[in-house]
């Protein structure tokens, strides 16, 4: 009676702990869970979507790698603040999913592994990855991550109101070539169309009004920080960006009160002519064009931002990484484990891309197999020319917030164009020089 | 008692009353129909919703998520441990600031109700650096433990101890009751209402509670229902996926309705029978 | 003979045995309010992220703070949004109270009613409030049209964005002051409407002179707890505006997560919480003292 009585609490423990002896691999990310639909689904080309096509890759990993069990935590997109929070109570997970820009914050406080030797021991050169992915997890040299895509914001654009409108040429969208040009074909449009040229977001999700006016400053030639500590957007160049998108906002080509959701919602309803959104898109919008009953049927097409200020080619792109937080309790066969599973989302780049977002790797892009992909020949040259913000700058999504809000109320007449640049600038900088 | 028994002000004030509930009602109607709609047509016009066909995928694609019924079991285990304590808490620290004389008694209570005051963003950081040193994160203490703190129990049950007319409590010492026996089986069970309605107070907010719950309990079986729901939502890809979320509130949402269903009685127990009892 | 030393005894142990009834609150309120309180207050004066501290700069982040026009106007935007929803809250919150305050089925069903937005999280209360106030396809905008006005875009304009969000909490959290109120109506002794019932009292004398009186506890608490809960407005900005239009919404906690989480300058986030503190303990003060001083009158 008392050896069972002894016995009880190791029989406990045993019941409560890992019944198996397999490795734990704890990985956290974004993109939603959608267990419902794919979790029995191991076969990523099964899978659509992001939150698809993720689920069906681990799946499929967990399946050929029995000696590993994934504990698979989803966050909240975009999840830093949980994860923040573990750092803190030191306990964060092996991998987590990380955009290109957050790497700079966590790497100046020395909170993610170098993985350089991890990812050549599985047959991982950084030289396999494209240029824009490399840039991305590579911060003094050092890789922090393994990319699984980029991206980049695009125009979506609706075919059958640039027929409408005399914008289309051989079934293909006609873009403006400088601000003149631009001018010109959204008036065209709205005449005929009676609708606005450009659906963008300005109300609430201000990450989006950012990305077009970084982009005319980068068309213009002239970097967007002048260093570490100072921005760039109280510029002659800053100033000409917004001032030609207020003139157009101010003259009705362009959607008003829109947040994320509304504009995505308006796109689909045939309300504009383009609209600025991510690659993460363009299977939607793909699919809309397949249905008889959406405005799209037939009639979508995307590209690359147009140029319209040529001193410089060149396309603002970020990305999604994997990532290995610091953890001082991580054994050899958890990171061993880590170093399987980066393995196995190296090789499977392609299913991931089929995301929309442009793979990681320069073979997948060079491989018929993705070209084949819709509309992926029209965006391809963002590959060439996409550049991630530079490492040198830190806290990239909270000013990509700032601008955007002074963007937006420069937009509305809420401020001045002065005003607003110099608030941006103001604030920016602000953060720049607190830490 | 209410303002206005019987007659006509009393028909018009309550006619009133439900055409406001109408209106009020009008926003939840379309959480629970949308709830009922999938995505994919919500996206391109959200007044489908009002047209056939309905679906329950959304709420398939919820239980479906294995975990989700652990969530659930973590929230009720959170939400009725803090309802439990702070009713405890409170109601001894209400009676005792309410009816017993000792030193220190009014520097405690001020003291007490500046705690009113301090926001949860000004505690939030020293509270994760506390559990952080215990290694106490990702347990059920650390869920429920800062909730039992929170001082507007305390002021709601002193003020409700303060409202009971003090001859109640002076019959009972004359015949020889304790103060635990004065507060335990003759004033506790007075405070009835607002028993109940600290009750479903706490067990909303513990129930509804984000940023702690978010940021404390980051293993998977740790989460409640609240913050693992909304790790569910998909990326913008999917647009938000506004039926899905529709359906997750309802099905986070319907618990606290049936506490609150439960509770209600006691808030308002048989007016026009008890009067005069 | 009385036992001299047990009396003693017996008086020191009443004097102090009512403290043994609010230890217990007082241990927690030390451990999970005072404490984690004294560290966000060393924290308002360092430089650092939540990694660690980087320097001591004393009262650097203060001065900071009441030099920058984000913050400012979030102070202004944060008062805004309580004068307009406490008085609404309080006063709503007792009329529903006085009406459903009956044992019918109608009524039964009407507080649930009320109260039943109360239990949804702040995620969708956002969003489906962003659905009504949209000007296109959204409820506001039907109703505009079918009245012949032009739908207005609630969200996008500097005047209205703010008293939009109001009524988004307003019909969110309704419920509270209704149930608090209900709460108090129970316990006004019965007779007191009896007695006035037999003196021919109209029903807005009984009110004015029986009810009102004995719930003006429950008034100064709702008054504060209202006061509290509006000055740590963050959800609804943050999911419906985001701080917008042109910084019109933005209220404190909003400025304190972007700085503290998203910014990562913890120092000057706690800085800004301090001085949210501050605010709702004066206003909190300033008002139970008022109360209490109409109490005593």
């Amino acid at each position: 009676m008392r050896r069972m009585l002894a016995l009880l609490p190791l029989a406990l423990v045993s019941a409560c702990g890992n019944p198996d002896a397999r490795t734990e691999l704890v990985i956290q990310r974004f993109f939603g869970a959608c267990q419902a639909e794919y979790g029995a689904i191991a076969d990523p080309g099964k899978a659509q979507g992001e939150c698809g096509i993720i689920t069906a890759m681990i799946n499929e990993f967990e399946a050929g790698n029995p000696d590993i069990k994934v504990v698979e935590n989803t966050v909240f997109w975009p999840g830093y603040d949980q994860l923040t929070a573990q750092l803190a109570a030191n306990g964060p997970p092996d991998l987590v999913t990380m955009h290109s820009s957050a790497i700079p914050d966590y790497e100046a406080r020395r909170l993610l592994e170098q993985l350089d030797e991890d990812l050549a021991a599985v047959g991982i050169s950084p030289e396999q990855f494209t240029a824009a992915a490399r840039a991305g997890v590579t911060v003094d040299g050092k890789v922090l991550g393994l990319p699984i895509d980029v991206w980049a914001p695009l125009w979506h654009v609706n075919m059958n109101l640039f027929r409408e409108a005399g914008l289309a040429v051989d079934g293909k969208p006609v873009l403006p070539a400088s601000p003149a040009e631009f001018r010109a074909h959204a008036a065209q449009f709205r005449q005929r169309t009676g609708k606005p040229y450009l659906i963008q977001i300005t109300n609430k999700d201000f990450a989006a009004p950012t990305r077009i006016f970084y982009a005319w400053m980068l068309q213009q030639g002239v970097p967007l920080f002048r260093d570490a500590r100072h921005a760039n957007f109280d510029s002659p160049e800053g100033r000409r960006a917004l001032e030609f998108m207020k003139a157009l906002y101010q003259r009705g080509d362009s959607a008003r009160n829109l947040d994320y959701a509304g504009a995505v919602s308006a796109f689909l309803k045939g309300e504009g002519g383009v609209m600025v959104d991510g690659t993460w898109m363009v299977g939607q919008f793909d699919a809309a064009s397949g249905n008889e009953r959406s405005p799209l049927f037939r009639g979508y097409a995307v590209r690359p931002f147009p140029f319209l200020f040529h001193a410089r080619r060149v396309a603002l792109v970020d990305g999604h990484n994997w990532v290995m937080p610091r953890n001082a309790r991580r054994t050899r066969a958890e990171r061993a484990a880590a170093r399987r599973f980066l393995q196995y989302f190296a090789a499977n780049d392609f299913q991931w891309a089929r995301t929309g977002h442009f793979p990681a790797f320069r073979a997948v892009i060079d491989g018929a197999q993705w070209r084949q992909l819709p509309h992926r020949g029209d965006i391809a040259a963002i590959t060439q020319i996409g550049e991630p913000l530079p490492k040198f700058v830190r806290r990239q999504s909270p000013i990509e917030f700032i601008v955007g809000e002074e963007v937006a109320a420069a937009y509305t007449g809420a401020k001045p164009v002065d005003r607003a640049l110099a608030d941006m600038q103001r604030r920016a900088n602000g953060i720049l020089q607190s830490y | 008692m209410s303002l206005c028994v019987g007659g006509r002000p009393a028909r018009t004030a309550i006619m009133l009353t439900a055409i406001a509930a109408l209106i009020m009602l009008t926003p939840m109607l379309w959480v629970v129909i949308l709830s009922f709609k999938d995505n994919a047509s919500l996206m391109a016009d959200t007044r489908s919703a009002f047209l056939p066909p309905w679906t329950l995928a959304n709420y398939w694609s919820i239980v479906g998520e294995g975990q989700v019924f652990t969530w659930l079991m973590n929230s009720v285990i959170v939400a009725l441990a803090m309802t439990v304590g702070v009713l405890l808490l409170a109601s001894l620290a209400g009676f005792g600031f309410a009816r017993l004389e000792f030193p220190g008694r009014r520097f405690l209570f001020v003291i007490v109700l500046l705690g009113l005051a301090i926001p949860e963003q000004a505690v939030i950081i020293g509270r994760h650096q506390m559990f952080s040193a215990a290694e106490m994160h990702n347990t059920y203490a650390a869920l429920v433990l800062p909730g039992l703190s929170m001082p507007f129990g305390v002021f709601l049950m002193t003020q409700y101890f303060r409202a009971i007319p003090r001859e109640i409590d002076d019959a009972a010492r004359l015949d020889g009751a304790s103060r635990l026996r004065i507060f335990w089986k003759i004033l506790l069970p007075l405070t009835l209402p607002a028993q109940a309605t600290l009750g479903i107070f706490v067990f909303f907010h513990a129930w509804n509670d984000y940023w702690w719950p978010m940021i404390s309990a980051t293993d998977k079986d740790m989460l409640t229902l609240t913050v693992g729901v909304a790790a569910t939502q998909m990326n913008f890809a999917q647009a938000e996926g506004l039926g899905f979320l529709m359906a997750q509130a309802v099905f986070a949402g319907l618990p606290t309705l049936l506490v609150y269903l439960a509770f209600q009685k006691y808030i308002v127990r048989a007016v026009a029978g008890a009067a005069g009892q | 003979m009385p036992d001299v030393p047990a009396m003693r005894r017996s008086v020191t142990w009443n004097r102090w045995s009512g403290v043994l009834f609010v230890a217990p609150y007082c241990a927690f309120f030390v451990l999970m309010l005072l404490i984690p309180l004294g560290i966000g207050i060393r924290l308002s004066m360092t430089r650092g992220d939540l990694f660690g501290i980087e320097a001591f700069v004393g009262l650097d982040n203060f001065a900071r703070l009441f030099a920058d026009p984000v913050f400012l106007q979030a102070v202004w935007n944060t008062f805004c949004f309580v004068l307009i929803t406490v008085p609404a809250m309080t006063v709503i919150g007792l009329a529903l109270a006085l009406v459903l305050n009956r044992t019918s089925r109608l009524a039964a069903i009407l507080r649930a009613i009320f109260f039943a937005s109360t239990v949804l999280s702040v995620t969708v209360v956002a969003l489906i409030w962003r659905l009504m106030l949209i000007p296109e396809g959204g409820l506001a905008a039907v109703l505009a049209r079918a009245i012949g006005e032009q739908p207005v875009a609630f969200l996008s304009e500097q005047a209205l964005a703010l008293p939009a969000v109001a009524v988004t909490t307003i019909w969110w959290g309704i419920g509270l002051p209704m149930v608090l109120f209900l709460a108090a109506l129970q316990q006004i002794p019965r007779d007191l409407y009896e007695a006035a019932a037999l003196d021919r009292a109209s029903k807005t004398r009984m009110l004015f002179s029986i009810t009102l009186p004995a719930i003006r506890r429950t008034i100064a608490l709702v008054l504060v707890v209202e006061i509290i809960l509006q000055f740590q407005l963050f959800g609804q900005p943050h999911l419906m505006t985001g701080g917008g239009p042109n910084n019109s919404t933005r209220p404190i906690v909003l400025f304190v997560y972007e700085t503290g989480w998203k910014q990562w300058q913890l120092g000057y986030a706690a800085a800004a919480a301090q001085v949210l503190f501050a605010l709702i303990a004066l206003a909190a003060m300033a008002q139970y003292y008022l109360s209490s001083r109409k109490d005593a009158a």
